[in-house]
């Protein structure tokens, strides 16, 4: 599998008045290309910090980050970025919402972009919303939303903060089924951060497990589970024994 | 016209009927209110037991209201204030906002000017009358310069206030998209205060009254303020107490003007 991203011995430190905090020390993973991976770890480790660097949020203190096999900073336009709250803007429609990005990057007006727009909104069950305002949405719905507001710049490489944690559980499972299928099925590279162990075994093919702040990588685990669908692969018989394994990894 | 027909359950309609039937109530008491006060104020000042000449009459105050209008330039007096308030309230709002624009965008300058910010809100502005006379002169100028220098800082806090609130993380996601500084401003930062501009909106209303109030008693030809300066030099009670009337209907009509506005945002 050709790689899309890498981490090459990344550090990381925050300045503050009172003090220098080393988030991240060292990092070293690569991403495959149309492979969904997770990043598990610790409660403040540096997670985020590790998405923000990608994004082109933060540069890093030393060492290097390549997309592709260049430098981040020379690939701006690729990656797309999903926060733990859909930050979907309450004075727009769905359909405003969802071209935000290509307002932002004026095309507005490409043809082309606007009927991918529109054929994510039909496919996703979304069409109908369409000149619907946030607050009209459920939770769910919300955080698809977002998600398409994402795919519409074609990014190649997703960034996924949490971008569960504040649905409840049964809406949860629904959603990172259709977020999981949505990925897939466009063919995108996912990079997920998540507190839940189920959550990151369900939906990855690699599983990224990082140590206390500040971070480095403990260990990487492949997965390969025959099932089709996260919701699916949850009945693995060997689920248990993942979980757990990671479980003592993280404590 | 066509009915349109809609099968509400019985529920329903009783809650819809006790809805409306309470609107009614409320808007019967509110006029009942009114008139029970201007009953009594009358009936109290007709038998004398309180002075008609320092608390007037609502009878007292009609005719002179219809005598300002004939004899007076009432007009002249209503349109004056209505000019300066309003070309005030608008000129406030429209600089208090593009300096919070400003302060949004520098923070290195906000930070600089934050201690001037408080120190100028807190001074209260009537102290500069006489300045704002030496620098403009009296009349019309004075009292609008008066009504800026009220309502600006306040609108500038306000909305510096709203803007620098704006969720970090939406910043962001503007920022994932690599969006400019304009952009932000004007996608997230403008859009996202909508709601704090139209309770400013409000308020400024408020304020710009009270500034050419205070900018008429200051020095002034013509105008509200001017009226009742001049009614209580001359001891006509009445022209007073028919000014405030006035005042009261034009002041509340600007408001309820604005007020829409802010329901519409605050969603
Ligand atoms: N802007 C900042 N200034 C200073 N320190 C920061 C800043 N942002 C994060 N940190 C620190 O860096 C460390 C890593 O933060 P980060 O947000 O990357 O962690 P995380 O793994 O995403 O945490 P969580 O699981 O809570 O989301 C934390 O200890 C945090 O306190
Ligand atoms: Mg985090």
């Amino acid at each position: 599998m050709e790689k899309l991203l890498e981490f090459n011995n990344v550090k990381y430190f925050y300045q503050t008045k009172e003090s220098e905090v080393c988030a991240l020390n060292g990092v070293n993973f690569t991403v495959e290309k149309e492979s969904f991976s997770s990043l598990v770890g610790p409660s403040g480790c540096g997670k985020t910090t590790i998405l923000s660097l990608t994004a082109g949020l933060l540069t890093p203190s030393s060492g290097k980050i390549l997309l592709d096999n260049k430098p981040v900073e020379q690939n701006d336009e690729r990656i797309g970025y999903m926060f733990q709250r859909d930050h979907l803007f309450e004075w727009r429609s769905i359909w405003q919402n969802i071209i935000l990005g290509l307002e932002i990057k004026k095309m507005k007006k490409d043809e082309k972009k606007l009927a991918l727009a529109e054929d994510l909104l039909k496919k996703y069950d979304l069409y109908n919303f369409k000149n619907k305002k946030p607050r009209q949405l459920s939770g769910g719905m919300r955080q698809r939303v977002a998600l398409i507001r994402t795919l519409v710049l074609e990014p190649a490489l997703l960034l996924l903060d949490e971008p569960f944690s504040a649905l409840d559980f049964q809406t949860r499972l629904k959603v990172c089924d259709d977020v999981y299928e949505i990925i897939k099925s466009e063919k995108k590279t996912a990079l997920l951060v998540t507190h839940d162990i189920s959550e990151a075994l369900s939906m990855s093919d690699k599983i990224i497990i990082l140590t206390k702040r500040p971070a480095e990588v403990k260990t990487e685990l492949e997965l390969s589970f025959p099932q089709e669908t996260p919701l699916k692969k949850r009945e693995d018989k060997d689920f248990g024994n993942y979980f757990e394994m990671i479980w003592r990894n993280l404590v | 016209m066509k009915k349109k027909i809609v099968n509400y359950s019985k529920a329903r309609r009783k809650y819809l009927k006790s809805l409306r039937n309470n609107k009614i109530l409320i808007i019967v008491l509110q006029f009942t209110v009114l008139l029970a006060f201007l009953g009594i104020w009358e009936l109290l000042a007709q038998t004398e037991v309180i002075d008609p000449f320092f608390f007037s009459s609502p009878s007292r105050i009609a005719v002179t209201i219809v005598d300002l209008f004939q004899n007076g330039n009432l007009l002249l007096h209503m349109w004056t204030s209505l000019y300066e308030t309003i070309i005030g309230f608008v000129l406030a709002t429209f600089i208090g906002f593009v300096i919070a624009i400003i302060l949004w965008w520098s923070e290195r300058l906000r930070k600089v000017l934050e201690p001037y910010l408080i120190i100028l809100n807190s001074l209260p502005k009537i102290a500069l009358g006489p300045m704002i006379i030496f620098w403009v002169g009296s009349g019309t100028g004075a009292t609008i310069v008066m009504c800026i220098l009220i309502c600006v800082i306040i609108t500038t806090i306000s909305m510096l206030n709203a803007f620098i609130s704006c969720d970090n993380d939406k910043i962001l996601l503007m920022k994932s998209m690599h969006a400019k500084k304009y952009q932000i401003l004007f996608k997230l930062i403008i859009p996202n205060a909508l709601p704090e501009f139209a309770t400013a909106l409000k308020i400024n209303v408020g304020m710009s009254w009270v500034g050419t109030i205070m900018g008429e008693y200051l020095s002034s030809k013509a105008g509200l303020g001017y009226l009742i300066n001049y009614g209580s030099q001359l001891l006509k009670l009445d022209i007073v107490m028919a000014s405030i009337v006035i005042l009261c209907l034009l002041a509340s009509g600007m408001y309820f003007l604005v007020s829409p506005l802010e329901k519409k945002y605050k969603k």
